[in-house]
């Protein structure tokens, strides 16, 4: 019962935040009932699977202090289990986002007890590396179409389709990841007052004071590196459904990986709403760049260079992100 | 009955042995001093006793267990806590956070962390610091914000590592009735390592010495006092000088 109220209480956050908050949440209800182009909407899609990524990673990398660069491997472990499952034997996308689930939480433990052995940079690069490795095994694996990747075609299923997810307008793809958006909002609440929560900003500060309060530092990192993983891998499920032709080169590629870390940095590591802000400021950012530039933005390279830029700035100036300006600023208005 | 029995205990580092036979106990209810020269070994021991590493070789036993092997968390839901020397805490948990982590070692609940880490924060005089940053408290209030967040874990044996390092004396005078506080009110077994000699000798029961890493001394505080190997290692002819004008 506690669990339940805390996950519904922002009581902590200050007013203006919560009216801000408010806002949005109303903003993001009403948004497909405005006029709006399909790419606007498909900008949107994005932005909410982002922060869900986001919210994932910023368990582990945010309250943690766990610098994950290794995601994309969930967000494909969740996507092609989803896919296949589909393809193969018509399970529907409620089922096999459940099993996608627990098959990378049960990849997590696997190479989360190993890694949680590293720290620091030295961990950051392993999980790089677990995550090109399972890409690679998936770009030569015959049973999930190897390098070209799997395609679901929608005009086999009668559309709309609940149960499979299979929907002709992106109307419908919206509500959904936004319906998943506000429940991992609300477990994110919980989360940050629970007790893994305070135990992992504990180990975030000092592993050693840590250790001595109790704490199985090296247990606590592989339970929160799960609950990131089945975050990352439900919205991985959803990213098969919706854009229904994936290939480990998208899915899995470390651009993803990331950006995921990349944004919840930007926005704030460690804060409730730092992954919503970065995907905000973020994947417009991305997309626009994208439809302005053509081609050409791929091959300058151009948003490769803006997220260079933004590491420079963040890790030079505020280590906490745009969130922790907002922070900085309020403490020195009260003092 | 000695709740802490540390047997023969070696530690050592490559060549150099930070701990070189040392046995000695700890009662139930006690309050035990810990001094040396820098370099003795001290804290050293402290992190074996708390699991932080283990021994070279040698036993320890706490509350009848041999615990020797175990890590250090094992070792803190055993009912053992300590402070730390130099304790930086450079992240965004504030005072009363901090504090809530060492009492979610024993709830799952935020309501009743909150209300057990306000009881403890109100016993040791540091209410009104609660919503601060530990890295912005002046030196004495760091020092019993350790201590409180060491008792939150509702320890059995409570190791202090030189909390009144760094302190003017009336700041010590603070620090000592706080730890008297929690050895007589809350019948918490103290053992401390000290440099600061009137607070360590006023408060002890029994002190042990340490020196390159083995203990040279162990007794009461008048007798460690007068002790010429003590005097000789550690505490000087000053020390002694000044006890007998005073």
């Amino acid at each position: 019962m506690e669990a339940i109220k805390n996950a519904l209480d922002f009581s902590d956050s200050p007013k203006i935040d919560q009216m801000v908050a408010l806002a949005v949440f109303g903003l993001l209800l009403a948004f497909p009932l405005f006029p709006h182009s399909a790419f606007a909407m498909a900008t949107m899609i994005q932005f909410l699977m982002f922060s869900l990524y986001g919210m994932g990673w910023n368990t582990i990398g945010g309250y943690g202090g766990q610098v994950d660069l290794g995601k994309a491997q969930y967000v494909g472990i969740g996507a092609y289990t989803t896919t296949v499952c589909l393809l193969r034997w018509d399970i529907p996308f409620w089922v096999s986002m459940p099993i996608g689930a627990c098959l990378a939480i049960g990849w997590s433990f696997i190479i989360g007890y190993p890694l949680f052995k590293l720290k620091g940079h030295y961990f950051a690069i392993a999980t790089i590396a677990t995550s090109l490795v399972l890409k690679d095994l998936f770009e030569i694996w015959k049973f999930v179409g190897a390098a070209r990747g799997l395609g679901i075609l929608p005009f086999k299923y009668q559309t709309p389709d609940f149960l499979r997810l299979i929907f002709k307008e992106d109307i419908y793809y919206y509500y959904v990841i936004f319906a998943f958006f506000v429940i991992g909002l609300l477990y994110m609440n919980w989360f940050r007052k629970s007790r893994l929560g305070f135990q992992l900003r504990s180990i975030k500060d000092n592993e050693e004071v840590a250790r001595s309060l109790g704490i199985n530092v090296h247990w606590a990192k592989i339970k929160t590196y799960a609950i990131a993983t089945a975050f990352v891998s439900v919205v991985g499920s959803f990213h098969a459904v919706y854009v229904k032709n994936i290939e480990p080169e998208d899915t899995m590629s470390l651009d993803i990986s990331i950006l995921i870390a990349l944004m919840a940095m930007l926005g704030g590591a460690g804060s409730l709403w730092g992954p919503i802000i970065g995907a905000g400021v973020l994947i417009p950012l991305k997309s626009y760049l994208k439809e302005w530039l053509g081609a050409a933005a791929g091959l300058l390279g151009i948003d490769l260079i803006i997220y260079g830029l933004i590491i420079m700035i963040i890790s030079a100036f505020e280590p906490r992100g745009l969130w922790g300006i907002v922070a900085k600023i309020r403490r020195r208005k009260r003092i | 009955m000695a709740l802490l029995e540390v047997h023969n205990l070696v530690k050592a580092f490559g060549g150099l042995k930070a701990n070189d036979d040392v046995s000695f106990s700890v009662d139930k209810g006690e309050m035990l001093g810990l001094i040396g020269p820098n370099g003795a070994g001290k804290t050293t021991l402290f992190n074996c006793i708390a699991g932080m590493f283990p021994p070279t070789s040698g036993r320890i036993v706490f509350a009848g267990e041999d615990v020797t092997a175990l890590g250090a968390h094992e070792m803190a839901r055993r009912g053992l806590a300590r402070t730390f020397q130099v304790y930086v805490a450079g992240g965004d948990l504030n005072v009363l956070e901090n504090v809530m982590v060492g009492c979610f070692m024993h709830t799952r609940f935020q309501s009743q962390a909150r209300a057990k880490a306000e009881g403890i924060l109100e016993d040791l005089g540091l209410r009104d610091l609660k919503s601060n940053l530990v890295s912005e408290l002046p030196v004495a209030a760091q020092k019993r914000v350790t201590m409180a967040t060491a008792l939150a874990t509702s320890p059995k044996l409570l190791l202090l590592d030189e909390v009144a390092a760094g302190l003017n004396p009336s700041e010590i005078e603070d620090i000592m009735a706080g730890i008297r506080h929690i050895h007589s009110d809350l019948g918490i077994t103290v053992m401390l390592i000290e440099h600061v000699m009137e607070l360590v000798m006023n408060i002890s029961q029994r002190v042990v010495v340490l020196d390159y890493g083995k203990k040279i001394a162990e007794g009461l505080p008048q007798d460690i006092a007068s002790d010429p190997q003590v005097i000789k290692a550690y505490l000087g002819e000053r020390y002694v000088r000044e006890r007998a004008g005073s």
